[in-house]
Parts: C-alpha cells; sequence; structure tokens
C-alpha cells in the first residue's frame, strides 16, 4: 500500500466565534500507530473527527486512502474506518455480544445474512479484547473499564483497516492501558493497521506509538519520532511546564518528568 | 455570548412591541384623545374616579395586561424548572399531570356535586382546579418516589396519571356534553379581569418562585453532570429534584388556579429562548420567563383586538392564540440554522430488567390476545343481560361485532408498532406517535370536511384524515431535512403542529357548534362507525406496515445510540432516519383513521413491553404490537358491553385500561 493514508489540506475547523483548528496540511503513512498529544483544548478531538467525517471541515480536504472523504460512500468508508468516540454512549438494554455484533452491520448491512464469518469476527473481537468472560451481561450494568474494552471490541469486529480511537484508555487501570495499548500496536505490525490515537499520557504514548503529533492551539507544534518530540524544549512548548526527560530504566525509551515540585511537597 | 442575549433580547422587544400595539388598538374605543397626548395620560392617572371609561381602562384592560405577564412569566419559568430537572425538551407544566388533574377536579366537582356552584359564584373555580392539579403531581412523585425521582420515572407516572385524568375528564364530558361549554373555554385559558385581586394574588407567588428559583439556580446547573456527578459534587439530588418540581408545580397551579390551563407557553418559552442562544441554565431562567410574559401579552392582546378588529364577534379564547401565534413562531426559530448547540440531553431509560427468552412470552401473550378475541366476540350484554353466545347464535352478530373488533386490533398494533419506532428514532421515551402532530393533522382534515360539507358518508371522512395526515407528514419532513431530521427538533416541530391544530380543534368544541360533538367522540378514540369494509382496509394496511419495520431492525438497534455511533457503523443518518420517519408515519395514518386520533397506546404500549423485559428492537415491536392489539379489544369489548345500551369510545377505555398496568410496572 503506497498511497497516503491519510492527506489533509489546509483543513480547517471553526465553530462561530472560535476557530478549533487553524489550516492544517499533513499526510499519514500507512500501517503506522500515530499519537495525538496536546493540552486539553488544543484541537486533538476535533482533528480526529475531522478524520473520522463525523464533522464536516470549514474548509479544506481530507483524503483517506486516496479518496476525498466525501466521496466515500458510508458502508465502505466503515469498513476501512472504525473511530471511537471520547465518551461511549450508553445502550439500553443491550448485551455484550449484541453490541459487539453491531460491529458487522457495515459487512451485512441492513438485510445481510449474519454468517459464520459475522460470527467468528466477533467472537475474534470479544477475545483479543478479555470481554468474552462477559459476553451475556448487559453493556450498562459493566464498569466503566470494562465498557470501554467492549466498545473496542465492536470496533474490531469491524474488522477496518484503520483505528481511530479518542482516549481509548480513559478508564483503565495501569494493568489494561498496557494491555490494550499492546493489542492496537500488535494489530498495526501483525495485520498493518493505521492508527491515530489521542493519548493524555505523554509516556505512554512515546512508547507506543511510532510516530507523535503534538498540537497547541489548534496548530500542529511539533512532529516526528518519540526520540524527536521527547525533549525538553518541545515538551515544555507543548504543555507549558519545565520538563525534564530520562532513559527509561529498564526499555531506554525516553521518559519525560515535571521539572518543578509541586508546590507545598516537600 | 453578547450576541445571544441581543437575539434573546431582540426577540422579546419584537414581541412586545406587536403586543404594545395591539393593546394600544385594544384601549383606544375608551381614551379621550390619542395615546400620543399628554392629557390623556393624565386622565388615565388622575382622573376621575367614576368615569366607566377609565374604570374600564384601570380596572378591566390594565389589570389584565398584568395577569398576562405574570402567567407568561410564572409558565415559562415553571417549563425551564421541569426541563432541567427531567432532562427532557418537552417536559412542562401539564408533564407531571397537574393540567389534567385540574380539569378532572373541575368537571368532577362540577357534575358531581353541583350544589358547590363551581363556576356560578359558588366556589371558586381555582381552589378546585388547585387542589386537583397538586392532587395529581402529587400522586405522581409519590409514584416515583422510590426510585428518586429518576427523571424517566417521573416522566413516565406523569404521562401515565395524566393521561388517565384526561381520559376521565373526557368520559365526563361526553355523558353530560351540553353543560361543560364554560368549563371548557375557560379550560383553555382565560385572562379575564374585573379588579386586581388576580394580578395582586399573582405577583407575590411569582416573586417567591423568582427568588427560591435563584436559590436552586446553582445546584440544579449540575443536574447537567448527570445524578452521580451532582452526587459528587455534594448535591442531594432526591431532595433537589423534589424540591425545584414542588416549586415548578406550585407556579403552573397558582397560573392554573387564576386563569385556567393555558397551554403551550410553559414549552415554547424555554424553547425559543434555548433556539435564540440561551445555552446555559442561567441564560435559559434569566430569558425564558420575558419571552413567556411577551408572548402571552401578545396573544392575550390579540385575543381581544382580533374579533374588534374583524368587525364584532365574541372574544377568542387566549389559550388558542397562544397557540396558533407561538407554534408558528417555534417553527420559525427551528428551521433556522444554529443556536442549536448540543441541545438538552434527553432523558435516559428508566432501568428496567430483561428476559433472557423472549419468544415462548411472546407466544403466551398471542394466546391472551386470541383468547380477549374470542371473548369479544362471544359476550356481550343484550336485553337480558349477559350472554355468551354459542356459533349458530354468533353468525348474525358477527356483522355487527367483528369489523369494529378488527379495526381495533389492527390500529392497536400498528400504534404500538410506531410508538416503538419513534422512540427508537428519537431516544426519547416521551416520544408518541401523536407527537409527530400527524393524528392532529388526520383529525384536522375531518374538521374541514365537517365545516365544509353538511352531510357525508364515512368514507368521505377516511379520505379526508388522510389527507390531512398526508400534509402534516409533507411539512414535517420538509421542515427537519435542512438538519437531518435531528431529533429534538423533529419532536418540537412535531408538537408545535399539534399546538397549531389542537387549538383549532378546542376553539371549535369551545363554540357550542353541535356539529363539534360528534366530532368529539371521533376524536376520543370510538369504533362504532366501522363497517366490514373499513376493518378489512385497516388490516390490508396493518399486514404489510407491521412486516416493514422488521427490515429495519438493525437500523433500530443502533440509532438509540446516537449520532457518533451510527455515523461510524455506516449508518447514512438522514436516510435512515427519513425512512423510519416514513413508517411512523404509515402506521399512524392508517391507525388513526380507523380510531381517530388515540393517544395513549402509541406511547405507552413500547413502554409497556420494554418494562416487562423485551429490550431487543424485533421483540420489542412484536411486545408493543401485542399490547396495543391487546388494549385495544378488550378496550373496544368494553366499550360495548359496560354501559349497554350505550357506548363508550375505545380510546378513553383503552387509556384507562393501559396506565394503571403501566403504573404496576413501574413499581415493580
Amino acid at each position: 500500500m503506497s498511497a497516503a493514508f491519510f492527506e489533509l489540506e489546509a483543513v480547517v475547523a471553526s465553530v462561530p466565534g472560535r476557530t478549533l483548528l487553524h489550516p492544517l496540511t499533513l499526510a499519514l503513512a500507512p500501517g503506522r500507530v500515530v499519537g495525538l498529544i496536546g493540552h486539553n483544548g488544543s484541537g486533538k478531538s476535533t482533528l480526529l473527527k475531522l478524520m473520522a467525517r463525523q464533522l464536516i471541515p470549514s474548509a479544506g480536504t481530507i483524503r483517506f486512502e486516496g479518496h476525498p472523504l466525501a466521496a466515500w460512500k458510508a458502508r465502505a468508508f466503515a469498513r476501512r474506518l472504525a473511530y471511537l468516540p471520547q465518551q461511549t454512549p450508553a445502550a439500553p438494554g443491550l448485551l455484550v455480544r449484541e453490541l459487539v455484533a453491531l460491529g458487522r452491520y457495515p459487512w451485512h448491512g441492513m438485510l445481510g445474512r449474519f454468517g459464520p464469518g459475522d460470527r467468528e469476527a466477533v467472537e475474534d473481537a470479544m477475545a483479543q479484547t478479555g470481554v468474552a468472560d462477559f459476553a451475556g451481561q448487559q453493556v450498562d450494568m459493566l464498569s466503566g473499564g470494562e465498557r470501554q474494552r467492549v466498545w473496542l471490541a465492536m470496533l474490531l469486529a469491524q474488522r477496518p483497516g484503520a483505528l481511530l480511537l479518542d482516549e481509548p484508555t480513559s478508564a483503565l487501570d495501569i494493568a489494561h492501558q498496557v494491555e490494550v495499548l499492546t493489542l492496537i500496536r500488535r494489530l498495526s505490525r501483525v495485520h498493518g493497521l493505521g492508527v491515530v490515537i489521542v493519548l493524555h499520557d505523554v509516556n505512554m504514548a512515546a512508547s507506543v506509538c511510532d510516530e507523535l503529533l503534538a498540537l497547541h492551539s489548534g496548530r500542529l507544534i511539533a512532529r516526528g519520532a518519540p526520540d524527536e518530540v521527547m525533549t525538553p524544549a518541545t515538551l515544555e512548548r507543548i504543555y507549558g511546564l519545565p520538563f525534564g526527560v530520562m532513559p527509561h530504566p529498564v526499555s531506554g525509551r525516553p521518559l519525560g518528568y515535571v521539572a518543578q515540585p509541586v508546590p507545598g511537597v516537600e | 455570548m453578547a450576541d445571544n442575549r441581543y437575539r434573546c433580547g431582540g426577540l422579546v422587544g419584537l414581541l412586545a412591541l406587536l403586543a404594545a400595539g395591539l393593546t394600544a388598538v385594544a384601549a383606544h374605543p375608551y381614551l379621550p384623545g390619542s395615546p400620543g397626548d399628554v392629557e390623556t395620560w393624565r386622565w388615565l392617572l388622575a382622573g376621575d374616579s367614576g368615569d366607566v371609561r377609565r374604570l374600564i381602562l384601570t380596572d378591566s384592560l390594565l389589570p389584565r395586561l398584568c395577569a398576562s405577564l405574570l402567567c407568561g412569566g410564572a409558565l415559562a419559568l415553571a417549563g425551564v424548572l421541569f426541563q432541567q430537572v427531567l432532562r427532557n425538551p418537552l417536559a412542562e407544566p401539564s408533564t407531571l399531570g397537574v393540567a389534567g388533574g385540574a380539569q378532572l377536579a373541575l368537571m368532577a366537582t362540577a357534575m358531581l356535586a353541583p350544589g358547590l356552584g363551581v363556576g356560578s359564584g359558588g366556589m371558586p373555580r381555582g381552589l378546585v382546579a388547585l387542589a386537583g392539579g397538586a392532587g395529581a403531581a402529587a400522586l405522581v412523585v409519590g409514584l416515583a418516589w422510590r426510585a428518586a425521582l429518576a427523571p424517566a420515572v417521573v416522566i413516565l407516572a406523569g404521562l401515565a396519571v395524566g393521561l388517565t385524568c384526561s381520559a376521565l375528564a373526557s368520559g365526563l364530558m361526553l355523558f353530560n356534553g351540553a353543560g361543560f361549554q364554560a368549563l371548557f373555554l375557560w379550560a383553555s385559558g382565560s385572562l379575564s379581569q374585573n379588579g386586581w385581586a388576580i394580578p395582586q394574588a399573582l405577583a407575590p407567588q411569582l416573586a417567591a418562585g423568582a427568588a427560591l428559583t435563584l436559590l436552586l439556580a446553582r445546584p440544579l446547573a449540575l443536574l447537567d453532570l448527570g445524578a452521580e456527578g451532582a452526587v459528587g459534587l455534594g448535591v442531594p439530588v432526591r431532595v433537589l429534584r423534589l424540591a425545584a418540581l414542588a416549586l415548578a408545580v406550585a407556579l403552573s397551579a397558582a397560573v392554573v388556579s387564576a386563569a385556567g390551563v393555558i397551554g403551550f407557553v410553559g414549552l415554547a418559552a424555554p424553547a425559543m429562548a434555548r433556539l435564540a442562544g440561551a445555552r446555559s441554565l442561567d441564560a435559559r431562567l434569566a430569558w425564558a420567563p420575558p419571552l413567556g410574559a411577551a408572548l402571552l401579552w401578545l396573544a392575550d392582546a390579540a385575543a381581544q383586538t382580533v374579533p374588534q378588529l374583524a368587525g364584532g364577534g365574541r372574544e377568542l379564547p387566549t389559550g388558542t392564540l397562544t397557540a396558533l401565534l407561538g407554534a408558528p413562531l417555534l417553527l420559525w426559530l427551528l428551521t433556522r440554522p444554529g443556536g442549536q448547540g448540543r441541545g438538552l440531553p434527553v432523558t435516559a431509560e428508566a432501568p428496567s430488567h430483561r428476559l433472557a427468552r423472549p419468544i415462548p412470552w411472546l407466544a403466551a401473550g398471542l394466546l391472551v390476545l386470541a383468547l380477549a378475541v374470542w371473548l369479544a366476540l362471544t359476550v356481550g350484554q343484550g336485553v337480558g343481560g349477559w350472554r355468551l353466545s354459542g356459533w349458530t347464535e354468533l353468525q348474525p352478530l358477527l356483522y355487527w361485532r367483528a369489523p369494529r373488533m378488527a379495526a381495533a386490533m389492527a390500529a392497536g398494533a400498528m400504534l404500538g408498532a410506531a410508538g416503538v419506532l419513534l422512540q427508537r428514532l428519537t431516544g426519547n421515551p416521551m416520544a408518541g406517535p401523536e407527537v409527530l402532530g400527524i393524528s392532529t393533522g388526520a383529525a384536522f382534515g375531518v374538521i374541514l370536511l365537517h365545516l365544509a360539507v353538511p352531510a357525508f358518508p364515512v368514507e368521505a371522512q377516511v379520505a379526508a384524515a388522510g389527507a390531512g395526515a398526508l400534509a402534516t407528514l409533507g411539512a414535517v419532513l420538509l421542515l427537519g431535512r435542512r438538519h437531518g431530521h435531528a431529533p429534538e427538533r423533529l419532536l418540537l416541530t412535531g408538537v408545535a403542529l399539534t399546538t397549531v391544530f389542537g387549538a383549532v380543534v378546542a376553539l371549535l368544541l369551545s363554540s357550542g357548534d353541535p356539529r363539534a360533538f360528534i366530532l368529539f367522540r371521533w376524536l376520543t378514540g370510538s369504533t362504532y362507525l366501522v363497517t366490514p369494509a373499513i376493518a378489512m382496509a385497516a388490516w390490508a394496511a396493518a399486514l404489510p406496515l407491521l412486516a416493514l419495520p422488521l427490515l429495519c431492525a438493525r437500523w433500530l438497534e443502533i440509532l438509540p445510540l446516537g449520532e457518533a455511533a451510527a455515523r461510524s457503523l455506516g449508518l447514512r443518518l438522514p436516510l435512515a432516519r427519513g425512512l423510519v420517519l416514513l413508517l411512523v408515519a404509515a402506521l399512524t395514518t392508517a391507525a388513526t383513521l380507523v380510531v381517530g386520533p388515540l393517544s395513549f397506546v402509541g406511547l405507552m404500549a413500547p413502554h409497556a413491553a420494554r418494562l416487562f423485559g423485551l429490550q431487543r428492537a424485533v421483540p420489542q415491536l412484536a411486545g408493543a404490537a401485542l399490547a396495543g392489539a391487546l388494549v385495544m379489544v378488550v378496550a373496544d369489548w368494553l366499550g360495548r358491553v359496560l354501559l349497554f345500551p350505550s357506548q363508550m369510545p375505545a380510546g378513553l377505555l383503552a387509556t384507562l385500561l393501559g396506565a394503571p398496568y403501566l403504573l404496576w410496572l413501574l413499581r415493580r
């Protein structure tokens, strides 16, 4: 797949009185895990929503796998790309298995048969995300972290070529964060999935992503491999705090820390 | 921010300007000079107190103006409170059954205890209405108390209680038609004043309400975070909900006791404020009351002057004009871009259990339905008392009994299915098919026919109803297209259309026209006139229309998950929504043509199915259709035999049968 994965040309997003994203031109290569980092309100989620076709850009064009987003048919697009919103909606009365099975809609459509292939994709997605144990429970009765993994399972059941994830680990404990991010990385390595992921934890982002994009006030201010972005100067520009960086004692990857004491703590 | 204020202020200013103009027209015949003249004002402020013309101005027109401002403000304030606590843009003062309770109390006392002289100088009507309204609200709160007054439960209980009260009141009307004209007029709101007593009583009540609202404003705003979030910030949620609901009920009850049931302002003013850009609770609290006050002032001034300008005739009910002026304004705001924000978050469904295996239960339901059909066909009351007919005896009777039973069954099933579709489409548990305005549109068509032609066959009535329904559907689709049929706008559009038609119907009913009574019987859902041909047609429509929703079962599973999820699964939202809407409309129209604009089955059957444990789209559809059919068959049978040889409309009885069952399900 030599064609660019995502190409953005002078893309702008604005609402009356505020520009959420200033003109952005960008090309992303396929088969990589790209992390979006930045302060709250920096435009990370807006950018992701634009790429997922949830928002229409105020100006500019976005191409996915060579075709402008507007040219994609709804279901064809959903077969190639799956999007996880920051807040997963309530799913009244649905069982885990049923919700995950909805991820097959782009394939079988309104009337198509739910065949063995679909069933296999659902079981496989639940096994990979570790939610098979509560397949028969109601989604709304689960804990926040379990629910997040169920939604991730629904995305995997879509068998997409690309994943756009808005803080997929916000409700997970450390062990499950590592597990989910490892899964995402493996999917990218083994199946060649292109992943764009919003993460708040910059160290977590640096350890899973092939490339980091840093946004500040709706502008792209830094881009590069984790080693290039994880420098004290760049981190300070992104978050507005003095940062230090040291090698991780085990993996040797860069590890950022806030280089000033928290006031009031000895 | 500043431009939002400008838009709200501009709207208030425009309404007030128009109202002031009409008031000047109303006052003109009594003024000695032009209103621009200083002398006129001197005369008005300190003239001869014995002057009749001045007396009319100071003791009738002016207090009436004040009353309209106070009532409008109070209703709008109550509306904002209801919508904030119940988390639903359709919540309004009648949601808790206040209006229905007040109406029932009035009718019941006037009929059962005429000695009290309600409405004719004896006991004040206001007091009776207040007792009825507060009683209904207290019942609702009592029913929902165990669920910590969770919005979904309060709304369902309120709808069930309110509909039961209205059904009982309508039943009383049917048996005592002519005597209630005055009450009907009053019930649609009247602000006539003779003195300052009512404004003087209302002003401190509204002031107290406003002060208490200010105290509650901060914790109420925290309800936007959801119950858990609010509890986490130290808000005692149940107490807060109780306090805010009590305050809102008190405000609306005060208005009811002063001026009768003035509909629509409580729903429309907060919606208009929101559409004009008042997003936060503070902004809505600040702008909805002036909007409501200006709207009611304008409506009331128009009610006084329109007949005068049209060259005589009696005064129009204010409530009718509120609807006729307010609804188009709301529609206009709805079609404009922007100002929408995220809208109000809609009430989540009441939590309920889920049946593991729905098929045996559905089969059992089918069996019960068959039993009810057999009962309805064979058991009747004749001259010699109750009778169970055998086969030979039954054959001649079938011609009379079977068509209406079959038509009622088809209509009930279609309304139940339509309700499931609409509630899944909008994610709003308050959405019944009648909310879309289609059944009222059908009723409007029939009314126009009644007004235009003195006598006509039943088929013409069916055609007129169909035309009315189609026209309404066209309007809903046209108005909603711009926003991809977004749920909140869709529902508000339907409410506005329903309100316009409803106002005309009420106007006609209060006119004392003898044809109105025949119409009223059709409006309450009667099946007396069904012929075998109509019954066949009903089933011919029902069978395909009930099968079609099964084709979009997958959409119905995905749509409740919200826009983002639906879009990312590859659903073409405008197309899916438009098609489901079309199905709802077809089902509702077909049912309305047969049994009239029945409001209960389509709203409640989906909830009954869901609370019973039928959670997925297909079982819920089947369950709601079964429940609707069952309720209608039994209601039709009871209507036939209960008061033999008199008949009762099946629609009324369906409400009276279904509401208690729903309340019982909620209590479980």
